[in-house]
């Protein structure tokens, strides 16, 4: 069959920021899904924001509640996500109570009560919410597994895309025969870690389209849920091609020692002690970069925006001005249960926003510490993904590393090792810049040695 | 607590509504049953009978403790209003306008939608169920007021 005699599947926004990519695009038109997950993981916030993204007065939306949380409850919360558009309800959106109809009769009668809403609304969007409190009347005259597949059935036929929402523990995912009658199979899981509460996503299945696998990271704020791919929404995009161009700190004798400077595109890790410069040379290549007109994003842990660039500015360096040009973006992300995935997408957004060239990570081990302690167990490896991806966007790195894995950080930078240290060093701060052409003219060419045979520089 | 002029403005103009759509000069307890029979289909079909009895319960006891007159009023298991009948004569605002325990029953209702929907889904709410009545300016008053 050649593509053109294929069907298209159209493709519905989810209106959860981070979603489309993880589905692959979007969710295909008149799938039939479950949201799976535990009481409190964001189930219902998930399928309201599907609901405010794809109803309209032409296609509205019918949300069935069964029972468990009350309508005017679930709304009252509801309304006070930033998605929530009040002037689609009730024309767009309809809310349509079940409860009486599966207290009182059998889940055919609550079938029955869906197809006739159904044929008199005409609706692109039908959610059951929860569906899985219709069984647990004993009465009941069909089996949950009957009556989902009746309902499929139908809701395909009327061209409606439907959501069941259902709260599964972790153990009834395998072998449960509801879901194979599903296209879509969302898994939301919420678990503690030590004093933490990380959230995380699963496309279990969908029919139809790729969707990225694993384990995703997704946060609920006041913007309803947010997720962050595990590809870091880069799959689509294109990676740079290599370039030879050299981006510079501005100091001549490390530049000359690096060929130039810092080939665009790689990156670069900066060893050493405590308070031998290393964010002061950092802070330079940022200088440096929005001097010849490259933008540039410093990520900070440890410290604030304002108490960093004051910190340069004490040293000569101005990055107030850059800031108030939109030149520089000096990130602060929060320190508490971040995940690598949630940072990620906080730098790209800043990268885009300024079309940043040139990214300091400041430091791996205030990132280390910032992470959910969950997290923290898989950070070489995401950190490997991190560089991956953004220096396949052309941004080139520099990152202090955390001491215990720098063997490791060493593997994985891609291009260059910038181990400092200061002779004699005092423990305080530094007054002034280091004089780093000093140090570099005061060794020999024979301290540059070569890693993974790419141009490396390595100031011991 | 005395039930907000705004609501009870808000009833009145549900009332007027009615009282223009049935174009008969219909007694005032019919136009009341008429407003809340409406509001229970409605809000029924959305939070449910039992949701929706609950509520109406909630605003026959605010209501009782303004306008006495409904001692009779009750609310049955499926919501409905049973008993306005009993306070027929204390329902002419024109002789007792004291006694509008309808009107205040309404506006109760309408004030408890207010307090747990907030103000915009209440008003688009209300416009649904009687799209002819003009809700623009009142939608501003209560604004002001709330």
């Amino acid at each position: 069959m050649s593509i053109q005699d294929k069907v298209t599947i159209n493709q519905l926004p989810t209106g959860v920021p981070g979603l489309d990519e993880i589905v692959g695009g979007g969710l295909p038109e008149f799938s039939f899904n479950i949201i799976a997950g535990a009481p409190g993981s964001g189930k219902t916030t998930l399928a309201h924001q599907f609901v405010f993204a794809n109803a309209s007065p032409e296609r509205p939306a019918l949300y069935f509640t069964v029972l468990g949380e009350s309508s005017i409850k679930m709304l009252r919360y509801q309304q006070q996500y930033t998605f929530f558009d009040p002037a689609k309800l009730p024309g767009s959106i309809r809310f349509i109570n079940l409860s009486q109809v599966v207290l009182e009769k059998d889940l055919g009668a609550v079938l029955e009560e869906i197809t006739k809403e159904v044929e008199k609304s005409n609706p692109a969007v039908v959610v059951v919410d929860s569906f899985r409190t219709m069984v647990r009347k004993p009465q009941s005259d069909m089996d949950l597994q009957s009556f989902i597949q009746r309902l499929a059935l139908f809701l395909a036929s009327w061209q409606a895309t439907t959501f069941l929402i259902g709260e599964y523990a972790e153990d009834e995912l395998r072998d449960n025969p509801i879901f194979t009658v599903a296209d879509g199979l969302f898994w939301l899981r919420q678990t503690a870690e030590r004093n933490s509460i990380v959230r995380k996503l699963q496309i279990v299945k969908l029919r139809g389209q790729d969707s990225v696998p694993g384990l995703h990271t997704f946060r609920i704020t006041d913007s309803g849920v947010q997720a962050f791919s595990r590809t870091f929404g880069l799959t689509a995009r294109k990676r740079n091609p290599p370039s030879d161009r050299r981006l510079c700190f501005g100091i001549p004798e490390l530049d000359k020692m690096l060929g130039g400077g810092i080939r665009e595109g790689d990156s670069a890790l900066i060893a050493g002690s405590s308070g031998t410069g290393k964010s002061v040379l950092a802070t330079q290549f940022i200088a440096e970069g929005i001097r010849h007109g490259e933008p540039g994003i410093v990520a900070v842990f440890e410290e604030r925006p304002q108490a960093y660039a004051e910190r340069a500015t004490s040293l000569g360096l101005d990055l107030e001005t850059p800031q108030k040009d939109g030149k520089l973006t000096i990130l602060y992300l929060r320190p508490l249960d971040l995940s690598v995935d949630e940072t990620m997408h906080s730098i790209l957004d800043a990268v885009q926003k300024i079309g940043a060239k040139r990214l300091v990570i400041d430091s791996l081990a205030g990132f280390e510490m910032a992470l959910a302690p969950g997290f923290r167990a898989d950070f070489r490896e995401s950190l490997y993904r991190m560089i991956f991806a953004l220096t396949g966007i052309g941004v080139t790195i520099l990152r202090e590393p955390l001491r215990r894995c720098l063997n490791f950080q060493r593997r994985s930078v891609r291009d260059l090792v910038l181990e400092v240290s200061v002779e004699n060093c005092k423990k305080e701060a530094p007054a002034s810049l280091p004089d780093w052409s000093q140090e570099a003219v005061s060794r020999p060419p024979e301290t540059l040695r070569p890693l993974r045979g790419e141009p490396v520089a390595v100031l011991v | 607590m005395t039930t907000p002029p705004e609501m009870r403005d808000l009833a009145r103009c549900l009332l007027a509504c009615e009282a223009v759509a049935s174009k008969t000069s219909e007694p005032l307890e019919s136009a009341i049953l008429r407003v809340y029979e409406k509001l229970r289909q409605s809000l029924g079909a959305f939070a449910g009978v039992a949701g929706f009895q609950s509520l109406a319960l909630r605003a026959l006891t605010q209501a009782k403790s303004e306008a006495p007159g409904l001692w009779a009023v009750k609310i049955a298991a499926d919501g409905s209003l049973q008993g306005l009948g009993e306070i027929k004569t204390q329902i002419d605002m024109d002789e007792d306008p004291a006694g509008e325990g309808g009107v205040i029953l309404i506006a109760r209702l309408l004030g408890l939608l207010l307090v747990f929907l907030g103000e915009a889904i209440t008003m688009r709410f209300v416009q649904s169920v009687w799209p002819d009545a003009a809700l623009e300016d009142r939608n501003s008053e209560v604004r002001r007021k709330a």
